[in-house]
């Protein structure tokens, strides 16, 4: 029995739905202990209106180039970029469903609570609310917006198109985070 | 979410949104507060207690993590890191990312306050591409830093040809993110 095994070039592989691309695979999950205390820090010193702006010029200057991926991609490109992205991230579990209009992302494990916690670190208790402000300045140029359920370990984020929710996010579904 | 595999990414845009909102003092004072004092407390656990032997627990467990492509080199005295490929700086190199004049201050941003607290001095030097190297003495102890290659051999990064490009910054027996000099 002859096998054949084709071996494809690089140059030939799909590009990656993460505009920013690492050359190891997955994150170093010490990281984490930044992020949280870089909201402690801009919390402290700028007060939750400057914590508020912080994320969402993030989501709109840092992350633009996540926007014009989804306003070209639509949907699909949702999807694909929280797919590889959680596949970069150690020690997520996350199931992502494309829908006809929306894209559900199921967190069924946070990496970043469940590291913060693995470390014996102090969260903030608004950590979880970043997925929302971070996620919507994202969103929003793409004419998607975002509603976010659960939190502190895990989630439900649901990117809907425009339109297709009329309630405006809850702070109250937002879990504090410990 | 922000996530841990493009961290550096958008740790550097922190340092210009910081920059532009209450200029480098802010910068500073978040490089101390929240990287040295809160982030990075496993770190000063570990050198603030055992000193060179903590920076051999701290860095090799952190440098294998990110990847780092580096060689340490440790004596009673001294703790060196020749550091050959920053898998930090080469991320925004590679990604065309450049928010803040110079990311690669923020290292002793944070590890200068955590050193001077362990009581010891720094002698490092970094070409902005990706490349570095560290000296770590005692703060009473008065030895220059190595000459290239003394303590390193071969592994020494100012031994690379492409060391001297554009320009390094110099610290000497330092802690304090602004203590450089710049030569080119």
């Amino acid at each position: 029995m002859l096998l054949c095994l084709t071996v494809m070039p690089d140059t030939l592989s799909a590009p990656s739905p993460l505009p920013y691309t690492d050359t190891k695979p997955v994150g170093a999950a010490d990281f984490y202990t930044a992020i949280n205390a870089t909201f402690r820090f801009i919390a402290h010193r700028c007060g939750r209106e400057g914590l508020l702006r912080y994320w969402q010029e993030l989501g709109s200057q840092y992350y633009a180039p996540v926007s014009t991926r989804w306003r070209t991609g639509g949907l699909p490109a949702v999807a694909a970029y929280w797919r590889a992205f959680f596949a970069a991230e150690p020690g997520a579990e996350v199931e992502v469903s494309e829908l006809a209009d929306e894209v559900c992302v199921r967190v069924k494990v946070c990496p970043a609570i469940k590291h913060l916690r693995a470390q014996g670190r102090e969260i903030v208790p608004f950590f979880c609310q970043h997925c929302h402000f971070v996620s919507e300045a994202i969103a929003a140029p793409a004419d998607l917006t975002v509603r976010v359920q659960g939190g502190n370990g895990s989630c439900v984020q649901r990117f809907v198109k425009r339109g297709g929710v009329t309630e405006s996010q809850r702070m109250e579904d937002i879990a504090t985070a410990s | 979410m922000m996530g841990c595999y493009d961290f550096c990414g958008h740790y550097e845009w922190t340092f210009g949104w910081l920059e532009e909102l209450g200029g480098h003092a802010l910068v500073r004072d978040y490089w101390l507060e929240a990287i040295s004092q809160d982030s990075q407390t496993h770190a000063e656990e570990l050198i603030v207690n055992h000193g060179i032997e903590g920076m051999r627990s701290y860095w090799e467990h952190t440098l294998a993590e990110e990847a780092a492509e580096h060689v340490m080199t440790a004596t009673d005295a001294v703790y060196r890191i020749d550091m050959q490929q920053c898998p930090s700086k080469g991320f925004l190199i590679q990604n065309g990312l450049q928010q803040h004049r110079d990311y690669c201050d923020h290292c002793m941003g944070w590890i200068g306050p955590l050193m001077q607290k362990a009581g010891f001095v720094v002698d490092h030097e970094h070409n902005h591409c990706g490349q570095c190297w560290w000296e770590m003495r005692k703060a009473d102890d008065p030895t220059p830093p190595s000459l290239p290659g003394e303590l390193s051999g071969n592994n020494d990064v100012r031994l690379r040809a492409d060391w001297k490009t554009p320009h390094t910054d110099h610290y000497e027996r330092a802690t304090d993110p602004d203590d450089k000099t710049t030569a080119a």
